[in-house]
This record gives C-alpha cells, sequence and structure tokens, in this order.
C-alpha cells in the first residue's frame, strides 16, 4: 500500500497547484474593466470580426497535422534514450531505421509543397 | 535473430521498395507512368522471388521474433496470392490512371504498403502482429478508396470507409483486449492452450463475439455488410478491384488462423455464430445484388455473397475446409479482377459506363472482350468448366463432409439465384442491341486488357484442370496446423 | 478402327470444331456452315463405328477411358458406353446434322455463334450420355445450359430473352441439388470405404441408409435431389411451364434438340441414376411418379388440343410424351422400361420432324397461328405427306415407331397397375384427335388466305433434313427388335431383373 502514497500526493498536488494559483490571482488582481481589457487579445491589435466568421486556410490544418505527426513520433525516442545502453547497436540501428521512414514521410511532405505556404 | 529477419525480409523488402516508389514518383512528377507502373511490378516481383528465397531458408515449423510470426505454408501461400493481385492491380490500373490523370507514385506505393499489411497479417501468430499489418492495410486501402479527389463518389466512399473501418477496428481491438483479460495473452498458440485447459469465462466469450463481428466487418460478411457497396461504387475501379480480393483474402487469412488456429477450444460457441452470418451473407448478398442497376455495386454485393461462400468453408474447419478456402480465394482473386477489368474498359472520361444497359450490344462490337466477361460472369454464376464451379465444388464438399449439408443447400440455392443477376450482364452483352445513340464502347487499354486475357486463361485453366492448384493449397493448408 | 478413344472421339469432336470454328472470322459463313455439318456428320460416322463395334450381350460398360482428373477427390474423366447410352447417342447424332441441314437458310444472322454454340451443345449432351464419373455428368450436364440459353436468346422468337432466363433457372435450381446430392452421395461412399470416388460404378455399391420417413432418410432426400434435377429436365408435370415458352421461342434447330434429346436427359437420368442408385426410394416414390405421369399425359393432351400456335400444340404434345416415358420408367418392368427407352428415340424422331415441319411454313409464312393456314395439301404435296408421316408416327399408327413404343410401355405396365395404363389409354386417342384436328385445320380446311396459294413445296434441303428421320421412323416401326435388342441386357442390369 506505501507504494501508492506517492501517486497520492501527486494528485493532491496538481489539484492544489491550479487552485491555491487562481486563488492568488483573485486576491491580487487590480479589478479595473474596460472594453480594451476585455477583448480576446490583449495586444492592442483591433478585431476585425468574429472568431467563426473568419475562414482559416486549410494549411493551417495540414500543417497542425504533420505536427502532430511527427511531435507523436518523437515519442518513441525517449524510451529508446532511456534503454541506450541496454539495447546497445541493435536499438541503435532499429532507430536509425525509424528515422529514416520518418525522414521518408518528411522528404515527402516537403517535396509535395506540404511545408509551403502558397 | 538472423534467421528472423531472412524470414521477414519480404515485408521488408516490399515496404523499402515502396518507399523508393514513393520517392520515385516525387521526382519523376505526372509523366512516368510507364517507369513507376514497371518499377513497382518489378518490386512485387523481387519480393515474390525473396519469398520462395526465404521459405526456401526457413523451417516452416519455425517462430521467429520471439514467437510472433511464422512462415508457414499456410502464410506462404497467402503472401504469393497477395502479391499477385497486387501485380494484377498494378497493371490494371496503369491505362485508368494515366486517362484520368491522376499521380501515379503514392498510389502504387499504396497499393504496396497495404499488400505489406496483408502479408503481415497472414504470417502473424500473434494478435498485437495480426492487429498491426490489419492497420497497415486498411489504412492504406482508406486513401486508396478517396484518391480519385476530384470526384464527390470518391470522397464519399473513403470517408465511409473509414469511419466505419476505424469503428470495426474499434470493436476488433476491444475484443482482443477482453480476450487478453481473460486469458493473459495474445500468442494464438499460448491462447488455445489456456482456453483448451479451462472453462472459459464470459469475458473470453463477448471477446470472441466482438472478434468476430470486426473480422465479419472485415470480409464484408451480412450483417456488417453496408459499407461495401457504396465504398465499391465510389472507389476507382482499379482500387474496387483490389479491395474486393486482396484485402478480403487477407481478412480471411487472419480469420482462418485465428479462429481455426488459436480459438478452436471454443468452437462450439463460434461455429453456429459464423455459419448463421454465412448463411445470411449468401441469402442478403444474392438477394440484394438482384436488384442492382450499376455493375459495380452489383460486383459489390457479390462480392458479399461470395465472402458467405467462403465463410461456409470456415464453418467446415478442418484442414479440408481450410484448404478449400485457400483455393476459393485464389479462384475468386483471377476472376473478379478480370470482371472488374472490364469493367474499367468500359469506363472513360465524362462517361460513366457503369450502369447494365451501358454492356448492351457490347458482344457485337468487342467479341474477344465480352467472350471474357461472359467466363468471369460465369465463374462467379460457378457454372462448369470455370474455375468458380472448381473453387465451390471444393468448398462444398468439406462443408458436406462435416455435416454442413443446410449450409451448402442455402449455398446452391443462392448460387441458382446469382446466375441471374450475372446472366443479366451477359444478356445485355449478347442478347441485346445498344439503342442509345451513342452507344458504350470500351477504351483502348493494352494492359487492361492483357491482364483481362491472363485472368481469362487462368479461369479456364483451373476450371479444367484444377488438380496441380489444389495440390498447393492442399500442401499449404495440411502441411501445419496454423499455429 | 481402335476403339481406344472411341467415345472421347464421339463427344469431343463437336466441341473442339467448335472451339475452333470461335476463330474464324464472322463473315466466313460458308466455312462455318460446311465445317459444324461435317463435324456432326463425323461424330454421326464414329456413333456408327460405336455401334458396329458393340457387344449388346454384354451389359456392363464398353470402350471404357478412365484418366484421373483430381484425384485428391477421386474424380475421373471417365467415359463408358453401354446399350442404353448407344441408342441415345444414335439418337443426338443423327439428329444434329438434321438441325444444320434445316437452319442452313433460316439462320442467316450470326451463323457463327449459332453453328458453336450447337457443337458445345452436342459435346455436352454426349458427355451426359457417356460420362461414367457422376462428377464428370455434372459437368456436362451444365456444359449443355449456355449454349442453350443463346440458342434460346440470340436466334428465338419475340419473349425469347424471357423464354431463356427461365429455362436456365429452372435448370440450374434442380442441378444444383443434383450437385449437393452426389457430393453426398460421394461423401456416404467415403465412409463406408474409406476412399474417395465420384465413379458411377462405385457409386453403385455405396448403399445409402434409408432411414425413416423423409426428412430422416438420406436415400429418400437424394433421390429427390436426383429426382428434381431430372423432373424438371423431362419435364414432369408441375415442373413443365418452362417448357412451352421455351420451345415457342426458340428457334427450329433449337426446338429440334431440345425436345428431341435435351428432354430424354432427363429420363436417362431417372433410369441411369435413380433406379438403380436409390431402389427402395425408387419404390417409395413409385406411386407419386405414376401419378404425375399420368396427369401429364391426360393435361398435355388437353392443353395442346386447346392451342392455336402450331409450335405450342407439338410442345404440349411433348409433355404428354415424356409422360408416358416416366410412365414406363416407373412402371419398373422389363418389358415397360424397354418401351420407355424406345419411346425416347420415338419422341427424339417424330417430335425433331414436327418441330423441323413446323419451321418449313414457319421460314416461308413468318406465322404458326393455325387459323392462318388451310388447304395447304392442294400447294404442297411434299410437305402435307411428310407432315402426315410425322403425324402418324407421333400419334402412335401401327407400322410406324409411335405405335410399338406406346405399346410396349403400355403393356408392360398392365400387369402392375392396370389403373394407370387405363387413364393413360385415354391420352393415346386424345392425342390422335388434336394431332389429326391439327393436321385437318392445316392441310384440308378450305384455302381461304390469299398468302397460302403460293406456298413452294419442300426444296430438297428440307427433304434432305426429313428423310433421315421418316427412315428411322419406318425402321423402327417394322422391326423394333433391332434398336430393342442393343438395349435389352443393359436395361436388364438398371433394373436388376
Amino acid at each position: 500500500m506505501n507504494a501508492y502514497i506517492p501517486v497520492l500526493l501527486f494528485i493532491v498536488i496538481a489539484i492544489a497547484f491550479p487552485l491555491i494559483t487562481f486563488v492568488f490571482a483573485w486576491i491580487l488582481r487590480a479589478g479595473r474593466y474596460d472594453p480594451i481589457k476585455l477583448e480576446p487579445y490583449e495586444c492592442g491589435n483591433p478585431i476585425t470580426s468574429e472568431a467563426h466568421d473568419y475562414r482559416f486556410s486549410v494549411r493551417y490544418y495540414l500543417i497542425a497535422v504533420l505536427f502532430v505527426v511527427f511531435d507523436v513520433e518523437t515519442v518513441f525516442l525517449f524510451p529508446w534514450a532511456v534503454m541506450f545502453r541496454k539495447l546497445a547497436l541493435f536499438g541503435f540501428v532499429e532507430m536509425l531505421v525509424f528515422i529514416g521512414i520518418l525522414v521518408v514521410g518528411y522528404v515527402y511532405a516537403w517535396r509535395r509543397g506540404a511545408l509551403q505556404w502558397v | 535473430m538472423r534467421a528472423d529477419l531472412i524470414a521477414l525480409l519480404p515485408e521488408l523488402m516490399l515496404a523499402t521498395l515502396a518507399m523508393a516508389v514513393l520517392l520515385a514518383g516525387l521526382a519523376s512528377g505526372k509523366a512516368r507512368h510507364g517507369l513507376l507502373g514497371a518499377g513497382a511490378v518489378l518490386a512485387l516481383a523481387a519480393t515474390g522471388v525473396t519469398l520462395w528465397l526465404a521459405a526456401g531458408a526457413t523451417d516452416p515449423g519455425a517462430h521467429f521474433f520471439s514467437g510472433m510470426f511464422v512462415l508457414d505454408h499456410f502464410a506462404i501461400f497467402f503472401k504469393a496470392l497477395f502479391l499477385l493481385t497486387a501485380a494484377l492491380v498494378v497493371l490494371l490500373s496503369h491505362d485508368y490512371l494515366k486517362r484520368n490523370d491522376y499521380r501515379p507514385g503514392e498510389y502504387l506505393a499504396l497499393v504496396m504498403f497495404a499488400t505489406v499489411g496483408m502479408m503481415t497479417m497472414a504470417s502473424g501468430v500473434n494478435l498485437a502482429v495480426i492487429y498491426v499489418g490489419l492497420e497497415l492495410m486498411a489504412l492504406s486501402t482508406y486513401i486508396l478508396a478517396g484518391y480519385f479527389r476530384r470526384e464527390v463518389k470518391s470522397h464519399e466512399a473513403a470517408a465511409k470507409y473509414f469511419v466505419l473501418g476505424a469503428m470495426s477496428s474499434g470493436i476488433l481491438l476491444y475484443g482482443l483486449s477482453l480476450i487478453y483479460g481473460a486469458t493473459g495473452t495474445l500468442d494464438l498458440a499460448t491462447l488455445a492452450r489456456v482456453l483448451a485447459s479451462a472453462k472459459p469465462g464470459p469475458s473470453a466469450l463477448v471477446g470472441v463475439a466482438l472478434l468476430a463481428c470486426g473480422f465479419l466487418f472485415k470480409v464484408a460478411a451480412v450483417p456488417f455488410h453496408v459499407w461495401t457497396p457504396d465504398v465499391y461504387e465510389g472507389a476507382p475501379t482499379p482500387i474496387t478491384a483490389f479491395m474486393s480480393v486482396g484485402p478480403k483474402a487477407a481478412a480471411f487469412a487472419m480469420f482462418l488462423r485465428v479462429f481455426i488456429g488459436g480459438l478452436a477450444p471454443l468452437a462450439a460457441s463460434w461455429i453456429w455464430l459464423v455459419g448463421v452470418a454465412a448463411a445470411l451473407t449468401m441469402i442478403w448478398g444474392n438477394v440484394a445484388a438482384l436488384t442492382q442497376d450499376n455493375v459495380k455495386r452489383m460486383l459489390a454485393y457479390s462480392s458479399i455473397a461470395h465472402a458467405g461462400y467462403a465463410l461456409v468453408g470456415l464453418v467446415a474447419g478442418g484442414p479440408a475446409g481450410v484448404n478449400s478456402v485457400l483455393f476459393y480465394m485464389l479462384v475468386y482473386t483471377v476472376t473478379n479482377i478480370g470482371a472488374f477489368g472490364f469493367v474499367i474498359l468500359l469506363e472513360s472520361r465524362g462517361y460513366a459506363g457503369e450502369t447494365v444497359a451501358d454492356y448492351a450490344g457490347l458482344a457485337r462490337r468487342h467479341p474477344a472482350a465480352a467472350f471474357g466477361m461472359l467466363l468471369f460472369m460465369l465463374s462467379l454464376g460457378g457454372i462448369p468448366p470455370t474455375a468458380g464451379f472448381m473453387g465451390k465444388l471444393y468448398l462444398f464438399a468439406a462443408a458436406v463432409n462435416a455435416g454442413y449439408v443446410w449450409l451448402v443447400v442455402v449455398a446452391v440455392l443462392m448460387s441458382a439465384v446469382s446466375l441471374y443477376y450475372y446472366l443479366r450482364i451477359v444478356l445485355q452483352m449478347y442478347l441485346r442491341e445498344g439503342d442509345g445513340a451513342e452507344p458504350a464502347t470500351l477504351v483502348a487499354a493494352p494492359w487492361t486488357e492483357r491482364v483481362i486475357w491472363a485472368c481469362g486463361v487462368a479461369v479456364l485453366v483451373i476450371g479444367l484442370l484444377p488438380a496441380p492448384f489444389l495440390a498447393a493449397a492442399r500442401a499449404m493448408a495440411g502441411a501445419v496446423g496454423l499455429l | 478402327m481402335p476403339t481406344d478413344f472411341l467415345l472421347s472421339a464421339i463427344v469431343l469432336t463437336p466441341g473442339v470444331v467448335g472451339l475452333l470454328l470461335l476463330a474464324t472470322p464472322r463473315e466466313a459463313v460458308r466455312l462455318q456452315r460446311w465445317v459444324s455439318l461435317l463435324a456432326s456428320v463425323a461424330t454421326l460416322v464414329f456413333a456408327a463405328v460405336a455401334w458396329s463395334r458393340i457387344d449388346p450381350a454384354n451389359a456392363s460398360f464398353q470402350f471404357v477411358e478412365a484418366r484421373t482428373w483430381l484425384p485428391s477427390l477421386g474424380i475421373g474423366y471417365r467415359l463408358g458406353m453401354d446399350g442404353i447410352s448407344l441408342v441415345l447417342v444414335l439418337l443426338t447424332a443423327l439428329l444434329q446434322p438434321i438441325v444444320f441441314i434445316s437452319s442452313w437458310r433460316s439462320i442467316h444472322d450470326k451463323v457463327k455463334g449459332y453453328v458453336v454454340a450447337m457443337l458445345l451443345l452436342e459435346t455436352g449432351v454426349l458427355g451426359a450420355f457417356l460420362a461414367t464419373d457422376m462428377f464428370l455428368f455434372y459437368v456436362f450436364w451444365e456444359l449443355m445450359l449456355v449454349p442453350m440459353y443463346f440458342i434460346i436468346g440470340v436466334w428465338g422468337g419475340e419473349r425469347r430473352i424471357y423464354a431463356a432466363v427461365k429455362f436456365v433457372l429452372f435448370t440450374l435450381a434442380g442441378s444444383l441439388l443434383m450437385l449437393v446430392a452426389i457430393i453426398y452421395l460421394s461423401f456416404v461412399f467415403h465412409s463406408q470405404t474409406g476412399t474417395w470416388s465420384f465413379a458411377y460404378e462405385d457409386m453403385l455399391r455405396a448403399s445409402v441408409p434409408m432411414g425413416q420417413g423423409f426428412w430422416h432418410s438420406p436415400q429418400m432426400l437424394l433421390f429427390a435431389a436426383f429426382a428434381l434435377a431430372f423432373a424438371i429436365k423431362v419435364p414432369i408435370f408441375p415442373l413443365h411451364t418452362w417448357l412451352p415458352d421455351a420451345h415457342t421461342e426458340a428457334p427450329t434447330g433449337g426446338s429440334i434438340i431440345l425436345a428431341g434429346v435435351l428432354l430424354k436427359l432427363g429420363t436417362y437420368g431417372l433410369l441411369r441414376f435413380n433406379r438403380p442408385l436409390f431402389p427402395e426410394a425408387w419404390q417409395r416414390a413409385t406411386p407419386l411418379f405414376l401419378t404425375l405421369a399420368v396427369i401429364g399425359i391426360v393435361y398435355g393432351a388437353l392443353v395442346a388440343w386447346a392451342q392455336k400456335d402450331m409450335k405450342k400444340l407439338v410442345a404440349y404434345s411433348s409433355v404428354t410424351h415424356m409422360g408416358f416415358i416416366v410412365l414406363g420408367l416407373f412402371a419398373g418392368t422389363l418389358t415397360s422400361t424397354q418401351g420407355a427407352l424406345l419411346q425416347m428415340v420415338n419422341h427424339g424422331l417424330s417430335t425433331g420432324a414436327l418441330f423441323l415441319l413446323v419451321g418449313v411454313v414457319y421460314d416461308r409464312r413468318h406465322t404458326r397461328m393455325i387459323e392462318d393456314f388451310g388447304g395447304l395439301a392442294a400447294v404442297m404435296p411434299l410437305y402435307t405427306g411428310a407432315f402426315l408421316i410425322a403425324t402418324l408416327s407421333s400419334i402412335g399408327l401401327p407400322g410406324l415407331n409411335g405405335f410399338v413404343g406406346e405399346f410396349l410401355i403400355l403393356t408392360g405396365a398392365f400387369p402392375r397397375h392396370p389403373a394407370v395404363v387405363a387413364v393413360a389409354a385415354t391420352g393415346v386417342v386424345l392425342g390422335a384427335v388434336y394431332m389429326l384436328s391439327l393436321v385437318r385445320r392445316v392441310f384440308w380446311n378450305p384455302l381461304a388466305i390469299e398468302a397460302n396459294r403460293s406456298l413452294p413445296d419442300l426444296t430438297w434441303r428440307e427433304v434432305l433434313a426429313f428423310a433421315p428421320l421418316a427412315f428411322f421412323m419406318v425402321w423402327i416401326g417394322v422391326h423394333p427388335g433391332t434398336f430393342l435388342s442393343l438395349s435389352e441386357a443393359a436395361v436388364r442390369r438398371l433394373i436388376g431383373g
């Protein structure tokens, strides 16, 4: 049972941290509102229209998908890095193959113009 | 390690070559259809040779990669069949892609990736490996179904195929996890031992039922068939041909391996399920095909019905049943690819050429091609002396032998029904004259025609002299117990 | 001449020539006509050689050919001939050249397809008569389906497509169940002996359990599956409805083959397979089949009487005649069975001749309605004579072939089933009534219609087609012993008497 105490602690901290942050912010902030302050982007640029009136270019999605694909693939690199010594040469070659396949995909996406913003 | 890699060499090689084709397609753009097509066919042929060498260099009874992968005769038969299918489809696609002005690179690479997936499915003796192969195949075919981006129907086909396919994969995966939870293993041989030694609990049974549902979806059996007509109709026709034979045969390979192999101890609980599904599939597939006016939809329902016939062999079980399914898959592959080849010939830009009425009078305008189509229709209907008849004969003989006479009676009655719609095409071609102002004609497509010729000859040869092919299938199925 | 490949020569000559003709150009019509005629004559010559070489006293199969085909299931290419198959092969081989001669002019569209379909059909028929492997029999049986579909569907009358599809679906529904039965029969043999075989002689040694009732009796079920396929082909009432359609719509040549030969396959199958393979079930089913046969005889005759279309009339007369044959088979005595076999030949000759002659006036007038004719005796004396001979043969006038067959059937059946014979005899009378009234209306009614006044009489080609039929009608009528002696030993063996 003792083994689970760290998990419990982890959960408690995970809940407490944002709560405390919010509470402090609530206490400390100035609380003065004006129209500029209420705008979604608080950076000085005026809003041109409502968010859902505006169409995003489909390229955003393409970029997003590419990002997700390559980002998720890197997840596999972590366990390999952790076990690098144990897997030795076999692991190294295996990971080279893996990255090689990724590179093929990357070259494909690149050459097909997926990274270009026309 | 060395032996492992040798056993996996065909897959490794095909995957590498597929990537090469993909990159080559980038470099050469749209223009080099012939070169890329030839490259893909050569790659598939080289993989075939590698398969032959690898089979010679490994022990068919041995397990590789910690017991996850085998290269037994069963797997070799199916791999050879997949390579043949892929090569025929590539040849079939050549003129079609050119005519419709679509890039060949990705297309060919995806066909090859799907083939790698199918080959993995045939070799996997671990549910996880089989699943990985299945997904590789499925993802590739989802994209291929929607490859004709300029056509709405193709989009619809891809979307439907993807959503329903993903759902079926989910069901399948859930079944796998339940089985894993109940038995603690994904290895088919261990699974068989565990299931045989103890009475299975409810979660294992639910898992088997879900697995059966997922598999029935993949082979397009009733009541999990609803996606088939739309997808087959909308997909590019060579891909329809591919889906109707390749992935279907692969699904049967995994169905046989998992159910006749790993889940054999539970046969009593799944056999009625599959048997009823087989009967429903034959009945509904054939009855629904009767009313179709679109030839691709009709062939879709016909392919549903044929999955039903093959399920009869699965229900029969035993070496004879497995053998008959293997042989039937070979027969169905050459017949159906030939039939779809003819459909491709009839299509041309701006003119779909897909309804039954478009076939009117074709025999007069194109006697040779029409004769080929006659052969394919007779083979699908199971009329001697074509291959389809021999295929059915062996399925039925196995089922009668195993005591499923009722299933065989359903099957033969439905064969009679099926002849009605196959003959509708023959009737249009031979007995009617085209009455429209602009009668349909076949487009010039030399490679498609060559594929049709090859399939036509194969249909006749297998129909008249089936003994060597059967012996091959028998040696494949009989040699090992699938595990 | 060696007889090692005699049967293969008989069976394969038409089909192989047909396939070769497929490669000839479409325009080479003369070549196609002549080659197909020569092929069918060559087949007839081979059949005649078999007739001269066969030993009629020997009841078992002769000129046997056996080659392995699918060794794993014990399926072989096995051919053999006994007296029964000899008689039917002779009939088939005789009718085929006549078909080609009769359609020399009347088929002028797509001649190549027609002769190829006819030749393939002949191979299917001859193969089915000579196959001594159940599986091979089934293959030839199905092989007939496709050519006949095309013959009706391409060269037929107005409703040809409907008729063709109906013909195929009826035939196929029966035959597929027969396939299951064949497989099951082989399975029974396998379970009793441990070896796989589809050879007919082996099947004779398999004893199918009789069981209880119908649904629990393998023998009854197998009998039913075989009998259904054959009964559709014969056709036995009430499965006859495809026949008038198919006959009416088929071209003349197709009708001759259909009536002359294809229907015989049904009765041949009953005799060859149902009788010896399922003896107990045969006994059990006899009352049913006798009843259906008698209904068919009377019903066919009455419906024929009411027909306005000459071809339909002849078609329905086939239902009657086939009823007699079924009656003869199921009555089961040697005499009645021999009569039935002879009647198969007789029906082929007389009905073939009648269809041929109806085709003659159809070619000239493009109508077959009885009311469109009348008084033809004055215009076409030769034709009238020929039609009269065919009619008299059909209704069983002593001295012609029909009489011998019907007489043997009825006398053979009488001791066992007097009531059945009494009813069936009315069919003979009705047959005379409707056929003679047909003759009266067509040939002796007043010559009222102008178009009929100038009809040309039979051409030499039509005489040539009809003459062999008339020759055999008289031969069988005068000396039936020639043919009865051929089949006696074989029939004895099959009925186990």
